[in-house]
């Protein structure tokens, strides 16, 4: 067995891990004192960053049900975090207990703990991989063992895409997974957004808070996060800001602009 | 009854639905709005019948803020809008009708506040558990992780990755550890040096690829035979075992015995039926007083007397052999500086007349004026300069110097004797060896036939034409071809038809059996034989120079013979130029 290049020597949880903000800002307590202290500085620079979390959260609910609904049946849930409310499992096997997924994170401590909560449950699991290695997760001997390639596949890349600079050619990466997957197959993905927003330090703000951690944030615009979607057809509204993306009520769409994050779901055809 | 009692269970009604408003957003939740108000909408069923149950129940309220944190309603928000809400609205949204109403709301908003809290506790030290179990494991795997590729780094570093043996690295960390962990110095150690004879044939013949299947295979028998002792691969066909707390040395030769058993084993490697052999130096010896660079050192020696020897063989360590060895390999390391130090020099022996005393010529004889070990004669460093084949540039040397002097004899003198010089077997052989003599006579001024160059007859050995060739060529320009040491070496008289040689220098060996009484058997023998040797010199019109003459009596029964000339004691040991020089003039 090779040890990944990026594993880290050991887990320092000095140092916030983005896994956990994003679990405190759903309300959940897998975090440390570091992470709390970052994410509280991030709500003090953008106080809409809770809201901005859980209307992510809720995008990635809404397209898992769409995409179960749709007849998918296999996920891979790249950039899965720290899997606590909502999975995208839960979710896809209250539909079909047959459903297959697959998470993949880099942080150690979150793959250990989706570890323990998939325990037992023989069509979900978990693996310690890095978006930027895409063919490491695709030729990953549990990847090639519970999915079958040869039929759909929900790629997900959800609320990950911000800590991928340009200089790692996201397109790269994506062309690299699209060419793995049979026609059916979706891609989900959501990102930071400031498109259309005005200039309000918010995002340099933003940005400071994520030089603690590990993760850079790059933030993108609409037309460049839909240009990562090349090769798939835009489900329907295409990419929006995420609470406007088949919302369960008018309501739920109102100030969508505040959530920051926008989002879409695209369709392998042929 | 209020709406909530006629309202169907699916069918959430206004207090459900402003309690699930006021709760969105204070956490995420993980549930359609549907979903979210079909829930609270069973809880504002429970709540009602809390404020009306007779007598009041402390459980319902408890039990309804657990399944609000249960279903993830759960944050310090969604309690204080939950308690805002069903204080201002339940009672009258449900329009409930119960005695003592506001006493009863204010127990029941206390139970929900109790579950909420109890539960929302609960679940915050269950996750702050888990996260740090998570934690804990993902810092043991890491912790693994950097172990494993510490281990196989350090495998990579020491083991070789053609055959999985240890390499040099841990053999030596191994014999290190050996001799100077503590307490070891009592110990006994051995060291067995293995390599593979002729491998380089396998290798030119079948190619490198069956060559590296024969090292694979030659390490698995080793180390199938030998598997308590380490066994390393030096590189290449270079083996080395270690045979540590031997009890003598006779452990040690078990062990080579062993290894050159089980490699003279035929394999099958790649398709071929292959046998080898091995060669091995062994060396043990007591802990104390070694180190591992000298046992390596005194093995690999060792081992170049076992190859010596013809291979497939051990051979142990002898220390004198090494001492003597060692000063014979600094003395020819040495030559090269001493020649550019001018540290050799030339003495000079005549070569007398038997008929009238007159010196004919004189054999250069080389001296090394060593800064240590004072004046070296030519049998302590010739030899060792003709293994290293330093004998070019220091028999260059003693040519150019040797014309170079006896250019001078001829101050004053009509008939100044020649000078007589050795050549070596690779002098002989080398393609520039007319050119070099021809040189050195012209930059002397030596005329040809006052130069004699000795060869000895193994030089004339080799079949080859171009020595022979090049000795003619020097011959026709006068130079004087003399064989040394007649009678003793390659006694085919064949040469003597095509060499281009003036005289013949009789061995010494049968000159000392003159010194005999006359009357003696042995000393007639050697009588007789030098006598047919001169009458066949004489009958070929080469001329005779006895060598090792030291006697008088020597003298005259050679000229009785009809020797020519004679050298030795008898005519003057061999000395500085001048002192033979003056007494001939």
């Amino acid at each position: 067995m090779q040890r990944p290049d990026w594993a880290p020597d050991t887990i320092d949880i000095e140092r916030p891990s983005v896994a956990r903000m994003y679990d405190y800002y759903l309300g959940g307590s897998h975090n440390f004192a570091a992470d709390r202290a970052a994410a509280r500085a991030m709500v003090e620079a953008v106080p809409e960053a809770p809201l901005m979390a859980q209307a992510n959260r809720a995008f990635l609910r809404r397209a898992v049900q769409f995409l179960a609904d749709s007849g998918v049946r296999q996920f891979l849930d790249i950039g899965s975090g720290i899997p606590t409310v909502g999975n995208v499992h839960e979710i896809a096997q209250r539909i079909d207990p047959e459903s297959r997924v697959i998470y993949v994170d880099v942080d150690p401590v979150a793959v250990a703990h989706s570890r323990e909560i998939l325990h037992g449950n023989d069509r979900a699991t978990v693996i310690q991989e890095d978006l930027r290695r895409p063919e490491a997760i695709l030729g990953h001997p549990e990847v090639t063992k519970l999915l079958d390639f040869s039929q759909p596949v929900a790629v997900m890349i959800v609320a990950v895409l911000h800590f991928i600079p340009d200089s790692d050619r996201p397109e790269e990466i994506l062309r690299t997974l699209r060419a793995a997957l049979a026609p059916g197959s979706h891609l989900v993905m959501s990102q930071a957004s400031d498109d259309g927003r005005r200039e309000t330090g918010e995002r340099a703000e933003a940005e400071r808070v994520y030089r603690r951690t590990d993760n850079q944030l790059w933030i993108r615009s609409r037309a460049e996060l839909a240009a990562l979607f090349d090769g798939f057809e835009l489900v329907d509204p295409g990419v929006v800001w995420v609470p406007q993306w088949r919302p369960e009520s008018p309501e739920q769409a109102e100030n969508a602009e505040q959530a920051v994050f926008m989002g879409g779901v695209g369709r392998l055809g042929g | 009854m209020g709406e909530g009692a006629a309202g169907a269970r699916s069918c959430p009604g206004t207090f459900a639905r402003a309690w699930a408003k006021a709760v969105a957003g204070t956490s995420y939740l993980p549930m359609t709005e549907a979903q979210l108000e079909s829930l609270l909408q069973r809880l504002t069923e429970r709540l009602a019948a809390a404020i009306q149950a007779e007598p009041f129940d402390l459980r319902i309220g408890q039990q309804v803020g657990a399944e609000l944190v249960a279903a993830h309603i759960a944050s310090a928000e969604g309690l204080g809008r939950t308690v805002e809400v069903i204080q201002l609205r339940l009672v009258r949204d449900l329009g409930l009708v119960a005695d003592e109403v506001e006493d009863r709301m204010a127990r029941l908003l206390a139970t929900v506040a109790t579950g909420y809290a109890r539960a929302l506790r609960d679940r915050t030290l269950d996750e702050q558990e888990s996260i740090r179990r998570a934690a804990m494991v993902a810092r043991a795997q890491a912790e693994r992780a950097l172990r494993d590729s510490e281990a196989r780094f350090r495998h990579q570093a020491t083991h070789d990755p053609l055959t999985e043996l240890p390499n040099r690295t841990l053999f030596t960390e191994r014999l290190s550890a050996a001799i100077d962990e503590p307490g070891r110095g009592a110990d006994r150690v051995g060291v067995c040096f293995l390599d593979l004879d002729r491998f380089k044939v396998v290798n030119d013949s079948l190619g490198h690829q069956v060559g590296d299947s024969l090292l694979v295979s030659v390490a698995q028998r080793l180390r199938r035979a030998l598997g308590e002792h380490l066994v390393a691969r030096l590189g290449g066909d270079e083996f080395v075992i270690l045979v540590e707390r031997t009890a003598c040395t006779d452990d040690a030769v078990k062990v080579a015995e062993a290894a050159l058993a089980v490699v003279s084993e035929p394999a099958l490697v790649d398709g071929h039926e292959l046998t080898v052999s091995a060669s091995i130096g062994i060396v043990e010896r007591q802990v104390a007083g070694t180190s591992p660079g000298e046992l390596m050192r005194a093995a690999d020696s060792t081992l170049h007397w076992a190859k010596a020897a013809g291979g497939a063989r051990w051979a142990l360590f002898d220390a004198d052999r090494n001492r003597r060895e060692l000063a014979r390999y600094a003395l020819s390391a040495a030559i090269p500086t001493a020649l550019d130090r001018g540290e050799f020099y030339l003495d000079y022996q005549p070569l007398t007349s038997l008929r009238n005393g007159r010196v004919l010529g004189m054999e250069a004889l080389v001296r090394w004026r060593h800064p240590e070990l004072g004046v070296l004669r030519p049998d302590s460093f010739i030899g060792l300069a003709e293994e290293t084949g330093l004998i070019v540039r220091l028999g260059g040397w003693v040519l150019a110097e040797a014309c170079r002097e006896a250019e001078g004899w001829s101050a004053g003198h009509d008939d100044p004797p020649f000078v007589s010089v050795n050549l070596a077997v690779r002098q002989v052989h080398r393609p520039g060896l007319v050119q070099e003599v021809r040189g050195v006579l012209r930059q002397t001024g030596l005329p040809p036939d006052r130069l004699q160059l000795e060869i000895t007859e193994s030089t004339m050995m080799s079949t080859a034409e171009e020595p022979v060739r090049a000795l003619r060529v020097l011959a026709d320009q006068g130079v004087r071809i003399a064989i040394d040491d007649f009678g003793t070496g390659y006694c085919n008289l064949a040469y003597l038809r095509d060499l281009p040689v003036t005289e013949l220098k009789v061995a010494g060996e049968f000159v000392a059996g003159l010194r005999a009484p006359a009357a003696d058997p042995g000393s007639r023998t050697d009588e007789r034989i030098l006598a047919s040797l001169v009458s066949l010199a004489h009958a070929l019109d080469l001329t005779v120079t006895a060598e090792g003459v030291e006697t008088a009596e020597q003298a005259d029964r050679l000229r009785a013979i009809g020797c020519d000339a004679g050298q030795g004691w008898h005519f003057g040991r061999p000395a500085p130029a001048d002192r033979f020089l003056a007494q001939w003039a």
